[in-house]
């Protein structure tokens, strides 16, 4: 900060941005920097004396400000730790920390910077030439490429906080661009009663009229005056257009299929859908090729204009400014008017009458100005250490420089001219250039329906055309959008015989003047991400990568940060000419999303995994229970000790929250129908108050769900599912409904109930205290159901087995869920009852060998290899799965699940394979250690051919076969005895 | 994907709001030889063109229906009830 002068700010103007009153301090690499509110970090740096704002991605060439409109890759610096940040759209705020990226020990002295000497060592594509043999050699390569080359570094250890959001707004217009063009037509749509969204990246709307001083007198509905004027009145009429909703700062990333706009603003990801979207981006200017075009100093005209009118900072103290059209000596004007001495002016294009390349009224005044006007003349290198000290000019001869070189010492070069319509949405969006019509008309660019374009991006145009474009664009977006107010024809018309008659378009195109035909130079840069010079790209299209996108990915130009922004313009017009070609059958290269920098952490979103909690969630915590996910729930695993709750529920009563079980309610004079269309056993045949375990397949046999169907009346049945599994069940439910004469209504109550299942010896005793359902195995047996009160509240009983016990599975509407655990934990506490967790329950149905979808079953597993043949009915003349299940009964079976117990006493983990010698030829799905005899045991698959009660099998545990026995039959309660009890 | 697809209950809405159901097929006869059931098993036409699908307004009315979808652009022709 040696450089830091008292007070570099110029005297307060109109349009700033920033607040006098009010100093901001943060750091740049451990200095204290000051700045005002309204600075973004690069023009405060500026102000401070900062030149170089970072090291080149290949070379480490120090680099300075060359858009100051967050467009090119000059700026990238990290923020507090966020890397890649563009410091010329970042706000500064008090106390944040700002470091380099890119170069060490320091950003003014790179040890690497020594590559930029070593060039000739990195042809174009060196990496693909070089480092092939040997094979050893690339992976080393690839690691120095790695360290040395790139941006910046992510901490992945201290990792910032972010707190993206993601928010989805509609609209009727989207208007993307805050210039005159952009509000012209968002005011035009909502004069016309359409709601308007406008977006702008700048944090105040105007574009170019901020900074740059068009002036233009009255025209039709629209004030005269200055461009910071005329964006005043603009702003003013559309921040009084209530159905004009404003969003600045905010950046369209992307525009997406039928009108989806992607946008970065702040903290939030909007996505916005427009019925209609206009796309006024604007234009901007592009770097020229000369040698040393990268140095610091060497800024784009609006660039400086930014940094005189936004932000108050004098750009440099001599200037030399290459212009060929009226807005280069515009710039011209503002230097001077900040009092910055202008050494020449160069101008590419020959004297006219009067010596001077045109006569306007502006070039005249920078005449008056006593400024040295240079017709003919071309910049042809910059010189200098680690700023611009001079640059040297050469005069055109016959379209070529030539002649002796002249030199002129300046500390600032301003280059203007060269023109890049801001089109990247517009590509996007399946847009292309109709090039029989002329740039400056909405007819130059061939759109989709939906879209429209207005303003400087169809081409340059003046400030009058610009505004008539917007606002004819908002019109037909109005009437698009079906808003017909009378008048709007005639409107519409109006405005579009004003274009004919006075199209606007300015003579903008004499900047193509560059590239130059001269000798080709190793250090004229095109793009600025990647470290392309001329001569790379000429070499490339010598090598044969004359097609646009070969040359691209070959030589990757337009690859790096900016996407193109500052390159893709001189890469077209490189590549046409190098390969002989003309520029619009050169083509373009793809434009993707997103447009600007995104960070991951925006497209993420907010970090919040929606979670599911069941009415006795609170209970549960109360309970010390830990608490696991499954499926989107939150559930106990274990209150304690999981082998203590199996044995509560094996010798006295235990209860477990089965809430999360999915719930259809199916109803219906042909819900019967439906069932046995979906399930592989008989339903229509239920009796009312009967329960019958239900298995579903998908139509190739295997399996997809298991659950309980309990037939409720005549014309109604309860379905359970698996937790997690029940939206899929409904929506297969309802698709086999779907366009067939079925009155058959599914209706997903998983949520409206709670339920609980309580089993074990003392269960019936347990329950029978809290209602008058007579409980007893003659009038309540096994799969039946009942409804009653239970503990005063309405409910179903179930009677079940999952876990081997007799049982019940209670349902009660969900508010009464805690009173009634509460309850049924009161009446069996005189029996020992205690709660259970999901770990106990899979230990004991794994005890009566009942299955989990899912865990002991997958895509290949069908009913009857799971031994579960008994649910499949071939007498059923159709249902899901039929047809691929007998197939595969007649195919014969290839594996089987079968149950095992360790012969030595080993419990292997869930999904360890099943092993002959070294081959593995099965896999366990289930296994744990039983509660009461402590074996090792569980389910696993093996060839059908091993599935014999007792034969012996052998299981990888720790890279060792180890001896396990098969068993066909349950390990608990073989005959279902306690089950019936 | 970004799409907008019209339920023929609810109106156009965001394709993020509805689950693909895949291209509709024809199932065969309970009876019918292994051959068409494997085909209509595995077997998909994956047209470059017009596909008739089935598609479910997942975060809406939770109904089924069937689109005309150009999968080559995503241009839904037409939507309506199977």
């Amino acid at each position: 900060m040696a450089k830091q002068s008292s007070n570099p700010r110029l005297p307060p103007g109109p349009g700033e941005l920033i607040d006098r009153e009010k100093p901001v301090e943060f750091q740049f690499d451990g200095n204290r920097v000051t700045a005002l509110e309204g600075d973004t970090v690069a023009s405060a740096l500026h102000a401070s004396g900062v030149s170089t704002f970072s090291r080149s991605f290949k070379y480490h060439r120090p680099r300075g400000l060359l858009c100051a409109a967050g467009r090119c890759p000059n700026c990238l610096v990290n923020v507090d730790g966020v890397p890649n940040v563009r410091a010329c759209i970042q706000p500064v705020k008090p106390g944040m920390q700002v470091s380099h990226q890119n170069a060490w020990p320091s950003l003014r002295w790179d040890f690497l910077s020594v590559l930029d000497r070593m060039g000739w060592l990195m042809p174009v594509g060196f990496y693909y030439k070089a480092l092939h043999r040997p094979k050893l050699l690339w992976g080393i390569a690839q690691k120095v490429i790695r360290r040395v080359g790139g941006l910046g570094k992510i901490d992945i250890v201290d990792v910032p906080e972010t707190a993206y959001q993601h928010r989805n707004f509609h609209t009727d217009v989207a208007v993307v661009g805050g210039g005159p063009a952009g509000m012209a037509a968002a005011l035009a749509a909502a004069e016309q009663g359409a709601k308007v969204t406008l977006i702008d990246d700048q944090p105040r709307l105007g574009g170019h009229l901020r900074f740059s001083p068009r002036e233009s007198a009255d025209i039709a509905g629209f004030p005269g005056g200055t461009g910071s004027q005329v964006a005043d009145e603009l702003v003013n009429s559309v921040s009084g257009a209530s159905r004009v909703r404003v969003m600045s700062n905010a950046t369209v990333f992307g525009c997406y299929q039928d009108n989806l706009l992607g946008i970065l603003a702040g903290q939030d990801v909007v996505r916005l859908r427009g019925k209609r979207v206009v796309i006024a981006t604007g234009s901007y200017d592009v770097p020229a090729p000369f040698k040393n075009n990268d140095l610091p100093g060497v800024m784009l005209a609006s660039a400086a204009q930014r940094l005189i009118r936004l932000y108050g900072l004098r750009p440099g103290a001599r200037a030399v400014v290459a212009a060929c059209n009226e807005q280069g000596y515009m710039a011209v004007l503002d230097l001077l008017d900040a009092g910055v001495e202008v050494a020449a002016v160069v101008d590419s294009r020959p004297a006219a009458d009067g010596g001077l390349p045109e006569q306007s009224e502006t070039v005249r005044s920078v005449e008056e100005r006593g400024i040295t006007v240079l017709a003919s003349h071309v910049v042809i290198e910059a010189r200098g250490k680690n700023r611009v000290r001079e640059v040297v000019l050469q005069r055109m001869e016959e379209g070529a420089p030539a002649g002796p070189a002249r030199r002129i010492r300046c500390d600032l070069l301003c280059m203007s001219g060269s023109l890049q319509q801001a089109d990247g949405l517009l590509y996007q969006a399946g847009a292309s250039r109709d090039y029989s019509q002329a740039p400056g008309s909405r007819e130059h660019w061939a759109l989709l329906p939906g879209l429209d374009a207005a303003g400087d991006v169809t081409g340059p145009l003046d400030l009058a055309s610009c505004l008539m474009q917007g606002r004819l664009a908002g019109l037909e977006a109005a009437q698009a959008v079906g808003l017909a107010s009378p008048g709007l024809q005639a409107d519409v018309d109006a405005v579009k015989n004003r274009l004919t008659a006075a199209p606007g378009v300015q003579d903008g195109q004499p900047a193509l003047s560059y590239p130059q035909p001269g000798p080709v130079g190793k250090k004229e840069f095109i793009c600025f991400c990647e470290d392309v010079t001329v001569k790379d790209i000429s070499q490339a299209v010598a090598e044969g990568f004359d097609d646009i996108q070969l040359l691209k990915r070959y030589s990757t130009a337009t690859m790096g940060p900016c996407q193109g922004k500052m390159c893709s313009k001189a890469l077209i017009e490189l590549c046409s000419q190098s390969a002989g070609r003309s520029v619009e059958s050169t083509g373009v290269t793809t434009s993707r999303p997103p447009l600007q920098p995104v960070p991951l952490a925006a497209l993420a979103g907010a970090s919040h995994m929606p979670m599911k909690r069941t009415p006795m969630d609170q209970v549960h915590r109360r309970l010390g229970a830990d608490m696991v996910e499954a499926g989107p729930w939150q559930r106990p695993h274990s209150y304690g000790s999981p082998q203590e709750e199996c044995l509560a529920v094996r010798q006295r009563v235990g209860i477990i929250d089965v809430s999360t079980l999915g719930k259809l309610d199916i109803r219906g004079k042909d819900a019967g129908a439906l069932l046995d269309r979906v399930y592989t056993h008989h339903f229509s045949n239920l009796r009312v108050g009967r329960v019958r375990y239900g298995l579903l397949c998908s139509d190739n046999g295997s399996i997809l769900d298991d659950g309980t169907v309990t037939r409720l009346s005549e014309d109604r049945y309860f379905v359970t599912t698996t937790t997690g599994n029940v939206d899929l069940i409904e929506e297969w439910f309802k698709w086999w409904a779907a366009g067939r004469e079925l009155c058959a209504h599914v209706n997903n109550v998983t949520s409206d109930y709670a339920a609980v299942n309580v089993a074990g010896p003392y269960a019936r005793q347990t329950l029978s205290k809290l209602t008058g359902i007579d409980l007893s195995s003659s009038a309540f047996p096994y799969m039946r159901s009942a409804q009653g009160e239970v503990a005063g509240v309405p409910a179903m009983l179930l009677r079940i087995g999952f876990v081997g016990e007799a049982g019940w599975e209670v349902h009660a509407p969900g508010e009464y869920g805690e009173h009634l655990w509460q309850a049924i934990m009161d009446a069996g506490s005189e029996f020992g009852i205690a709660p259970f967790g999901l770990e106990a329950q899979r230990v004991l149905r794994l005890e009566k060998k009942h299955i989990i979808v899912g865990q002991d079953t997958d895509a290949f597993s069908n009913p009857l290899e799971s031994g579960m043949d008994w649910v499949v009915r071939f007498d059923k003349e159709d249902f899901i799965g039929r047809a691929g299940l007998r197939a595969a009964s007649e195919g014969g079976m290839r594996n089987k699940l079968v149950g095992f117990v360790m012969r030595n006493g080993q419990v292997p983990e869930d999904g360890v394979p099943v092993v002959a010698g070294r081959t593995a030829i099965g896999r366990v799905t289930s296994a744990r250690r039983s509660p009461t005899t402590s074996a090792g045991f569980g389910l696993a698959w093996v060839p059908v051919e091993m599935a014999e009660e007792g034969s012996e099998i052998g299981i990888l545990i720790d890279g060792k076969p180890l001896p396990a026995n098969v068993t066909l039959t349950p390990f608990y309660d073989p005959d279902g005895q306690r089950l019936r009890e | 994907m970004s799409f907008l697809l019209n339920c023929p209950n609810c109106g156009e809405r965001n394709v993020n709001e509805f689950r693909f159901g895949g291209e509709v097929t024809s199932r065969p006869d309970p009876e019918a030889s292994q051959e068409q059931w494997s085909s209509y098993f595995y077997f998909r036409n994956n047209a470059a063109g017009v596909s008739r699908e089935w598609w479910n307004h997942r975060f809406g009315c939770r109904k089924w229906f069937l689109a005309l979808r150009d999968t080559r652009d995503n241009q839904v022709q037409e939507t309506f009830w199977p």
